[in-house]
């Protein structure tokens, strides 16, 4: 698969969008839910694969969190992608998964310096549909060490705490129930995220600085003030 | 005779029929019988094949169900990747064909256990296997398996190439390349509307202007509009149009008279501090050029109604002019377009300015910025610079700077500009060829076709200024 990357991109001139998912596989997310997740991932990489800029740009990756964090997808560009598969099982580590993606962002995501050109400033996703069972507090002060474009926290289903995620991020979006079609969009709506600051990188070498400059989220996506 | 004992109580028990101690004689002696006999040894067969048939089932589901990876495809890309049975353990396949994958653009080669070919189609696709496997008999129908392959669309297909809006108040046209002959040089230059904003049918936003100037002189400007501001398309053309009038106004025709003195006493020597003056009379002129297309812009905001944010561009500019000792470069630049001087011999190459990149993208500097003025940078932004002779005076905004050079630390390495020149004359993916000559009738356009060059990522506005 490293190899494949290679020939996709040219490393030397080319400044990556990184893109963490942090996804909730506790076992509350059996069923449906996870399914949908699953689902949503898959439709969002179909549907960034038709973007120019995203296709050349966006590099994902994806960090799931039960009784432990893993990520399940190194950051891989868009062309090579390939979703795996996911199961609900066990507690809710955000904690650790905050902590897994601080470390994943220092070793994948590359410095700028006089000799080259580094990676955009990484966005981070957190969908979670229930209350951290770690320490998070040691996770996020390790994440808060981390610079981010920006950071959305996605509380699925009313078991989900959006004060806490607000410690997290400014950025707090919430779905009502975490059912296949609110995940749907909240996938949807990410996918556009990550279109419109790809665009904004490519075109204007601007990086997307907060929630305010994303495309406005669809009505099954309640913004946390 | 135990064994057989066995399945027949373990059956009998199935049914609720249990053989009690008194009848235990009886039921040995029933075994024994040579048509219960027949009827075990039947039964036992029939057991055992329902076992075979079992297992046969279970490997075709496992098989079916088994995850196959197969890394992704680009359509119109060269692609081989292995398919290899014996790798996911299919070893026990009697028989198989593979279908879907022709249409695909793909074939499979048993020898190499790899497929191959040049994806003629994208999407979230899948080619079959059909497979026996071991233990079935021939007659069998074959079991099929689904293997999903994702071929992404060709990156180049997915860029629209829409017409911007020519209504618009400030259109301007999304390309123009011109040859012209400037003062005793020839100047050659390009300004090209990026793919991203061909992409969305929005405008070019960088610009250029060129003119043969009294006395001598002559001016190359470029200027870089910024992507993030709504008018800067129009920045940018003020700005370019902005510098040359200056030059052309008579006040500063009349003062730029005084540099052939100061330069005329730095050749021989004859002045103290000449190097000072000369330094002096560069930050005084272009300086006031550089404020006055500042205050252009400003009032132009004003009138429009508009931020001078709004008109945000970047701004490099030239003067040259021959003399008995030499040329005579004078220049001043805000924000990420370089301005080089290559030798005579192309041996050693001369920055006229140092370029504002900041930290993260899109830390840089523009013309429309007060605080530039005032800041204490302000002074090394002039070159002046008197060279006997030089083969080429190139210029650029970032659209061709950030794909060719990349990092700044290559603007001073000469290897990279004789790279980037032996790029123009052909060493590139496209074999587009700019022959840099005077005589040259087509190089207009083939310095419009280099242009076009691909860069994965770098898709934005590029104008290329060559004065040789």
């Amino acid at each position: 698969m490293a190899e494949f990357i290679k020939n996709l991109s040219t490393p030397e001139t080319m400044r990556r969008l990184p893109v963490y998912l942090l996804l909730d596989t506790s076992g509350s997310m059996t069923g449906e839910p996870i399914e949908a997740v699953k689902n949503g991932v898959q439709v969002m990489i179909s549907s960034l694969r038709q973007n120019p800029q995203a296709i050349e740009t966006a590099f994902i990756s994806i960090i799931t969190f039960d009784s432990e964090a893993k990520q399940v997808v190194p950051l891989t560009d868009l062309a090579s992608f390939q979703m795996v598969d996911i199961k609900a099982t066990g507690t809710t580590s955000l904690g650790e998964a905050l902590k897994l993606v601080s470390t994943c962002i220092d070793n994948e995501v590359t410095k700028t310096t006089a000799e080259q050109k580094g990676d955009w400033k990484p966005l981070v996703f957190i969908m979670t549909d229930g209350i951290p069972t770690d320490d998070w507090q040691i996770g996020l002060e390790e994440f808060r060490k981390r610079k981010t474009a920006f950071t959305v926290a996605c509380a699925a289903g009313s078991a989900a705490d959006s004060a806490l995620l607000k410690q997290i991020t400014e950025n707090v979006v919430s779905l009502d129930t975490a059912d296949s079609q609110s995940i749907a969009k909240f996938f949807t709506w990410v996918s556009a995220s990550i279109g419109v600051s790809s665009t904004k990188v490519e075109d204007g070498g601007q990086e997307v600085t907060g929630i305010g400059e994303l495309p406005p989220p669809p009505a099954e996506l309640n913004i946390v003030t | 005779m135990a064994e057989a004992k066995q399945l027949v109580t373990d059956l009998f028990k199935s049914y609720g029929i249990i053989i009690p101690a008194h009848r235990m004689q009886l039921f040995d002696r029933f075994l024994l019988e040579e048509h219960n006999l027949a009827i075990l040894h039947q039964l036992r067969k029939n057991q055992e094949q329902l076992m075979a048939n079992w297992k046969i089932e279970d490997r075709i589901a496992e098989i079916v169900q088994q995850p196959i990876r197969i890394p992704n495809a680009t359509v119109g890309k060269p692609y081989t990747a292995p398919f290899d049975f014996e790798q996911y353990g299919w070893n026990d396949l009697i028989a198989f064909r593979i279908e879907g994958l022709e249409a695909l653009g793909l074939a499979y080669s048993a020898e190499n256990n790899q497929l191959t070919g040049v994806p003629t189609q994208s999407g979230d696709l899948k080619f079959l296997v059909y497979f026996k496997v071991e233990g079935q008999p021939e007659e069998a129908p074959f079991h099929q398996k689904d293997i999903p392959l994702i071929i992404n669309p060709d990156p180049k297909g997915l860029w629209k190439n829409l017409e911007s809006d020519k209504n618009d108040p400030y259109w301007k046209e999304d390309e123009v390349t011109l040859f012209s002959p400037l003062g005793d040089r020839h100047l050659l230059v390009s300004s090209k509307r990026g793919r991203s904003h061909a992409n969305v049918g929005s405008f070019r936003e960088d610009d250029f202007a060129y003119k043969e100037l009294p006395n001598g002189w002559n001016v190359v400007v470029v200027s870089d509009g910024a992507g993030s501001a709504k008018l800067s398309r129009k920045g940018s053309a003020l700005a370019c149009a902005g510098v040359v009038n200056y030059f052309l106004d008579p006040a500063s025709v009349e003062s730029m008279i005084e540099f052939d003195n100061l330069l005329q006493q730095h050749a021989s020597q004859t002045g103290d501090d000449t190097q000072k003056n000369l330094n002096r009379f560069v930050y005084n002129n272009l300086g006031k050029a550089a404020f006055q297309v500042h205050k252009q812009l400003e009032s132009f905001a004003k009138a429009q109604e508009v931020t001078l944010k709004d008109l945000s561009s970047t701004l490099i500019f030239t003067l040259f002019k021959k003399y008995d000792v030499g040329y005579a470069l004078l220049s001043f630049g805000v924000g990420d377009c370089p301005i080089a001087v290559l030798s005579k011999d192309v041996t050693e190459v001369t920055l006229m300015n140092w370029i504002d990149v900041g930290e993260f993208g899109g830390g840089t500097r523009f013309i429309t910025m007060p605080e530039i003025f005032q800041n204490e940078k302000f002074a090394t932004r002039f070159g002046f610079k008197l060279i006997d002779d030089f083969s080429y005076l190139i210029m650029m905004s970032d659209g061709i700077y950030d794909p060719k050079f990349v990092v700044e630390a290559n603007l001073p390495n000469i290897a990279k500009w004789q790279e980037f020149l032996a790029d123009l004359q052909g060493q590139n993916e496209d074999k587009a060829t700019v022959e840099l000559s005077t005589t040259n009738p087509d190089i207009e356009a083939q310095l419009s076709r280099w242009m076009d060059f691909w860069s994965s990522g770098n898709h934005d506005d590029r104008t290329l200024a060559i004065v040789f």
